[in-house]
Parts: structure tokens; C-alpha cells; sequence
């Protein structure tokens, strides 16, 4: 029984740090390796532009006027043809599976995440510190993601990209990838990636963070930073640097990817960063592929509570500071229904990334879940797209989406009905 | 053990050691060694040998992979080049060379281009206080040297071998000609080849540059960015390094590569930082470093292709007495 009370004050979080010390600056630990942490499981504070977006139809259609000419008949939104290039691959269609971290949440449905994002012909990203921390060839690696992704994929389509942040770089995994046999199928057909991983949405600024266990902290504490936070005992956070760039960092290190890995589509991946437009121009013209922004959305990594509620730009503020694109822009944060991703494609996106959703969807149907969830996603864009008057993703644009607080379009759009 | 998908060109081993080309190139090669380091020392380099493990090793580049060495716990490297231990040893002795083993994993496909190995040895040569202008006129005189030596002493193993003397005619009179990264690119886009502007010359470009010449030629100044963090960039040319390449005439392409060495120790970090690398696995360097590393410049002449070009092999495989190529699984 507590005697004292504070009035005004959040008394039951101060009690809790007061019990739990450091290990309440994340959230509880059972929620561990089960939760999908993300802002909307915590989050109380991020107001994202995109959710409050609309989509516009307009009523005069010139571009479906074109596909009417095209068809010789009324189109429908099955004529929406959603197959892009996302990131130097082929992709079925603009969506590809994000990368889960090294956390217990991702590996246990990562390789099912893997089979079904092959069989869909989508691209995939595979997650940092996965090789350094459970083995390059160990059950659930690096190596079995990328197999099992392949043993699925449709000739002509996708790819994988793997992650490798700082850190990882001690573990040369994308040296590793590049000389194994295994890789050679992917590398041979122009469908092997590296991604270079600047941070994330969950906690940008930060590196990657993991709970482990006493064995795996004793094997893990010679290369990254392994504390405890409870005082009462308990898992340990282990912790990766997120490694300093420049604007001269981050070119020098793409050209170096470049002149490497010259058959390797380079991605890099952002975090949201209050430069992020900057950053992304630096990289494209340095010669990447693909960047991504990851909103600050929450992720499947460990990440501290305040920096959920508190730290980074929301993705669709990131759009707009990132404005016309000058490559391939990729957009991840909170993405499983088409409404967020369509409006991510009229602000600039070439394709949406599903991360927490593609494991909620493989927990719910290791068979078939993402299939089906990437199916609902699939029907609702084609709905949303012809909708438009229009029938391929990259004929979207900002003229699409009314933002909130923007002013209602005035200018008339183009008609040859006078 | 043979994998049916890389299927080895190398014999079984009894069969190679035990062969007529074999042999030859095997007193070649004791020739050049005896050569280089006639040469060298008389030009007051001291011999040392090389370490074979360290916590580090060179980074390199074009995808090779380093390997592991358990080190009594501590995961060390096996030396993908000596390069930084040349330049930590140069306080002690200013003009010195290797002949190293190193060991790299390079990417797959190298395994057809007739010039890499698994492993290998270089020809290490380090000079403190030098320029690059002097690094590159002792690698054109050790090579020239190397030439004439071979020459002289066998010239029967070599006309054995199919080599004419006269290959080696234009190179004998000297002056080895020199062109910039940015030249030697624009010539290769305007043979029709596809030349990254950003990165190292590739193989096949490198192969057509080389059948043009007559001579062994310099390619300097790369871009930042195709080379390890101890080339130095060019002060006065932000963007371009102060090294070179020697490519060997005749379609044999690179044998030697070097530079002027990074030795400021803030340019060494964020050179590190700049090539996606955790400066904290280079503890012992960076603490040299931090002390003082004298300015200097070197490089690395590859003994197996200084080897093929004498010889006119195919494959590197052939001038090694233990062959092994990347991902083929022989003795």
C-alpha cells in the first residue's frame, strides 16, 4: 500500500522505474519477442499526415479516356497493371516484405515471410545483425531466409536485398553472401541486393537493439555492447552502433558497394531523419538504387518507449520533405492495407515495404497469411487506383491526395469536355 | 572431391607437380624471387617476413571475403594483404618488402578469369618518405629488372614454355607510359565498353587496355571510393586517389598496385568510417596511427602474374605449384 500520491503526475510509471530502474526505459520484457512493437501498440504521440490523408477521384478522367482507346472498351480495375521496378528488380507488384530484425519475433516467422514473398514475386529485404548474431548458417539465418525465399520465386521477378548495418560490417556479411554458391543463382539472375542501413523508424539515431539471454550476451559481448537493466536480473540489452555518416560517408560508402559488388542493386535504407530529403538525394546521386525511409512507425526490433512516443519524423512528413523523387523511393512504417500505401505512392513512393504486418499476417497463416494479406492489399490498390482514372501505380501523383490542412484543389484538371 | 557445379581445370595434384610445364615455371619463379631480391636489396630494402594472422587484415575490395582464424577465442583474420603491418613497421625500417602469402576468398566468378587465386603472394615493397612518382619508378624498375634477369639466366625454360623474347622487346627499352583513371575510362567507352566512371577498372577492361599496349603502362589517380582507406585522396583533387595500377601489355591486365599512403590519423578514421567499416576492429592500428605512421608509399606486385606474363599461361593456376581457385575444391 502506497501512502504517497502525486497529483498530476504519471505515478504509476514513476513507481515502475523506481522498481525496475533501467529496464523500464523499454517495454516490459514479457512483451519481449511476442509484441510487434510499433506506434500503435505504444505510440500516443505520432499524428502521421498520411493517415489523415484522402484520396481524390477526380470526375473528368483524360488517362482512363486513353486506357478506354488502349482497350477498346470501358476499363475496369482489373486493368490496373501493378507490376513496377522496385529498386533495380522486377516485382509482381510495388510492395516488398521489409526486413525483421534479429529479434525472436522475426526469426520464428521470417523463413515463412521468406517462402510466401517469393511465391508472390515481391522483393525482400533481409534484416541486420542476423548473421552476426545467430550464425551465417545456423537454422533461421541469413542464408536459409535467402533459400527459402528463392526455392518459391517465379522466374523474371523480385529479388533479395540483404541488410548490413555498421556492426555487421565486423561479420562481412554482404562479403559472405556475394562468394556463396548459394547466393549465385540470385546474384547470376540480377536479383541480389545489399541494403545499406543508415537506421530505422523504431528508434532513429539509435542502433539495432536486442534482449538476449546470459549464454548468448557472454558470446555476444566481445563485438557489441551487452548491459543489464534490471536490477533484479533478467534478459540483457544488446546494442549495435547506428556508425556516423556524412553527407562524404554516406556517398563514399555507396561507391564503394558500387565498386565491390558491381552486379548488386545497392539500396539504402533511412531513417527518419528531420534531413531525410537531403540524405535521400545525396544517395542517388551517389549512385543507389533504391532508398528507403522507414517512418517513425515502430518496428519488430526492441525499442525504448520514449523514443516511440517522442523521436522522428512520421513517414508521411517524410514524403513531403523528400518531394519528386530522383530514383526509386521506397516507403515503410505501419504499411498492410492499400489506403496508406496508395497515398505513399502519390507522394512519391515507388513501393510500400510490409514489415510488422507480414509477420502478424504469417502468425496468423504460416501457409498462406502474407499471400492472402498481400491478395487484400493487391484488390483494394487495383479499387483504389482505377478509382483515380488511372491504371498503373507510377501515373499517380500529388493531385491524388488531399493532406490534411492543405486546400482543396482549385486548379481544373486537364479535360477535353470544355 | 569435385563439385559437379564448379568443375576444376586443375589436375590432381601428383600430376601437376610432377609435370614438364610445371617445373619450368617452378625455376622461373626462383629466378624472379632471386631477381627481386637482388634488386631490391641493393637499393637498401630490408626483407622481412609477414604476419600471417592479425585482428585486422586489408579490407580490400571488389567482394573478396576474409577469413577467420580462431585465435584463442579472439576472431582473427588470415592477411588479405600485410598493408598495414608495412606501415607499421616502417619507423623501424623505412625501405622494406615482403614476399607474403595472403589469403582471399574473391567472389565466384573470378575462378574463370585466368588471374586470381585463392591464394597468393605479392611482392610487398613499402618506402617512407616516398611519393607515389617514386613508388611507381621502383615498381618499373624491379619489373624491368625482374624481365632482363629471367631473360639472361633461362632463356631456354621460357622458349620451352612457348614465350618469344620478344614480347618483352618494348618493355626492355623502357619508359613505361602513364594515363589517369578518367582517360583510361573515356578510352574504354569509346571501344564500346561500358566503364563505370565511380569504380576500379573491371577485368574485361582492363584485358582491352592491356592487349592495346606494347609495353606494361600506369593507370593513376582512381576514384575515392574503388580503393581501401590507406590510398591517400589527392589534396588537390578532392575525389581522386594518389595511386596507381601497372597493367602488364599483352591482354595480361594488372600486376601491380599501390599508392601514397593515408597517414593522418583523423583522414584514417573517417577513410574507415568511409568504406563501411567499425573503426573499433582496428584498435591496434589506429593506436600506431594516433603515435605517428610516417608518410610513405608502396605496393604489391602479384608474383603469380608477374609469373603468367613471363610464362604466357593461360591461368594463374598454372603458375602455382598448389593450385586453388575460388570455390573450386581441389588438393
Amino acid at each position: 500500500m502506497n501512502r504517497l500520491h502525486a497529483e498530476g503526475l504519471p505515478e504509476r510509471a514513476i513507481r515502475d522505474r523506481a522498481r525496475r530502474g533501467r529496464a523500464a526505459v523499454f517495454p516490459p520484457d514479457d512483451s519481449y519477442g511476442r509484441a510487434v512493437i510499433g506506434a500503435d501498440v505504444t505510440s500516443t504521440a505520432t499524428v502521421d499526415p498520411l493517415d489523415a490523408a484522402r484520396l481524390v477521384p477526380p470526375v473528368f478522367m483524360p488517362r482512363r479516356l486513353e486506357k478506354l482507346i488502349d482497350l477498346a472498351r470501358e476499363p475496369l480495375f482489373g486493368d490496373v497493371d501493378l507490376r513496377t521496378r522496385v529498386g533495380g528488380f522486377a516485382s509482381a507488384l510495388p510492395v516488398y516484405v521489409s526486413a525483421f530484425g534479429s529479434t525472436q519475433v522475426g526469426t520464428e516467422l521470417a523463413l515463412a515471410a521468406g517462402r510466401q514473398a517469393g511465391r508472390l514475386g515481391i522483393p525482400l529485404v533481409v534484416g541486420e545483425n542476423v548473421a552476426p548474431t545467430l550464425g551465417y548458417r545456423a537454422d533461421s539465418s541469413l542464408l536459409s531466409r535467402l533459400e527459402a525465399y528463392a526455392a518459391e520465386l517465379p522466374e523474371g521477378v523480385g529479388g533479395v536485398v540483404v541488410q548490413q548495418s555498421t556492426e555487421d560490417a565486423d561479420a562481412e556479411v554482404w562479403n559472405q553472401v556475394h562468394s556463396d554458391p548459394a547466393a549465385a543463382p540470385l546474384l547470376d539472375s540480377g536479383r541480389l541486393g545489399f541494403e545499406l542501413k543508415l537506421g530505422q523508424g523504431a528508434k532513429p539515431g539509435l542502433g539495432g537493439m536486442t534482449m538476449v539471454g546470459e549464454d548468448d550476451a557472454d558470446r555476444l559481448s566481445d563485438r557489441y555492447d551487452v548491459s543489464g537493466l534490471d536490477p533484479r536480473g533478467g534478459p540483457r540489452l544488446r546494442s549495435s552502433s547506428p556508425g556516423t555518416f556524412t553527407e562524404e560517408i554516406l556517398a563514399q560508402q555507396i561507391r564503394f558497394m558500387r565498386n565491390n559488388f558491381p552486379r548488386v542493386r545497392v539500396w539504402v535504407k533511412l531513417p527518419p531523419g528531420r534531413d531525410v530529403g537531403h540524405a535521400a538525394r545525396v544517395a542517388w546521386s551517389a549512385g543507389a538504387h533504391a532508398v528507403t525511409v522507414d517512418g517513425a512507425e515502430g518496428g519488430s526490433g526492441w525499442a525504448p518507449s520514449v523514443f516511440l512516443d517522442r523521436v522522428g519524423l512520421p513517414l508521411g512528413e517524410c514524403l513531403r520533405r523528400i518531394g519528386a523523387p530522383d530514383g526509386c523511393l521506397l516507403a515503410s512504417g505501419r504499411m498492410w492495407e492499400a489506403g496508406r500505401a496508395v497515398v505513399a505512392l502519390a507522394l512519391g513512393a515507388r513501393a510500400v515495404g510490409l514489415g510488422r504486418a507480414a509477420l502478424v499476417a504469417v502468425d496468423e497463416d504460416p501457409e498462406h497469411g502474407l499471400v492472402n494479406l498481400v491478395g487484400a492489399l493487391e484488390l483494394e490498390a487495383r479499387l483504389l487506383i482505377s478509382a483515380l482514372g488511372k491504371y498503373s501505380p507510377d501515373a499517380l501523383g500529388g493531385e491524388d491526395v488531399l493532406l490534411p490542412g492543405s486546400a482543396p484543389a482549385t486548379a481544373a484538371e486537364p479535360s477535353t469536355v470544355p | 572431391m569435385n563439385d559437379p557445379e564448379h568443375p576444376s581445370p586443375i589436375p590432381p595434384l601428383g600430376e601437376h607437380l610432377t609435370s614438364r610445364t610445371t617445373r619450368d615455371i617452378m625455376l622461373v619463379q626462383q629466378e624472379v624471387l632471386a631477381a627481386t631480391r637482388d634488386h631490391l636489396r641493393g637499393q637498401g630494402f630490408v626483407e622481412l617476413l609477414p604476419p600471417l594472422t592479425g585482428p585486422v587484415t586489408d579490407p580490400g575490395g571488389r567482394g573478396a571475403k576474409q577469413l577467420d582464424v580462431d585465435f584463442y577465442g579472439h576472431r582473427y583474420k588470415l592477411m588479405t594483404s600485410a598493408i598495414l603491418y608495412k606501415q607499421a613497421s616502417l619507423r623501424g625500417f623505412p625501405k622494406l618488402f615482403y614476399i607474403a602469402p595472403n589469403v582471399r576468398a574473391e567472389p565466384l566468378e573470378t575462378a574463370s578469369t585466368g588471374r586470381h587465386l585463392f591464394e597468393f603472394h605479392q611482392i610487398d615493397v613499402e618506402i617512407a618518405g616516398a611519393t607515389r612518382d617514386d613508388a611507381m619508378r621502383v615498381a618499373e624498375g624491379l619489373l624491368t629488372h625482374v624481365v632482363a634477369h629471367v631473360l639472361e639466366r633461362v632463356p631456354e625454360l621460357l622458349s620451352g614454355l612457348g614465350r618469344d623474347p620478344v614480347f618483352f622487346k618494348e618493355l626492355l627499352r623502357g619508359g613505361f607510359g602513364s594515363r589517369t583513371h578518367a582517360d583510361a575510362v573515356e578510352t574504354l567507352r569509346g571501344m564500346g565498353h561500358g566503364q563505370d566512371a565511380g569504380t576500379e577498372i573491371d577485368w574485361e577492361g582492363e584485358a582491352m587496355l592491356s592487349h592495346k599496349a606494347d609495353r606494361p603502362f600506369f593507370v593513376t589517380d582512381y576514384p575515392k571510393g574503388s580503393r581501401g582507406f590507406y590510398d591517400r585522396e589527392d589534396p588537390e583533387n578532392p575525389g581522386l586517389l594518389r595511386n596507381f595500377d601497372l597493367l602488364a601489355h599483352g591482354g595480361y591486365g594488372e600486376l601491380v598496385s599501390g599508392s601514397e599512403r593515408q597517414a593522418d590519423y583523423a583522414a584514417i578514421v573517417t577513410g574507415i568510417r568511409e568504406s563501411g567499416e567499425n573503426p573499433a576492429k582496428y584498435g591496434w592500428y589506429l593506436k600506431e596511427a594516433r603515435e605517428g605512421i610516417p608518410e610513405s608509399a608502396g605496393f604489391g606486385m602479384g608474383l603469380q602474374r608477374v609469373l603468367r606474363y613471363l610464362t604466357g599461361m593461360d591461368s594463374l593456376w598454372q603458375v602455382t605449384a598448389y593450385p586453388k581457385l575460388p570455390g573450386v575444391v581441389s588438393a
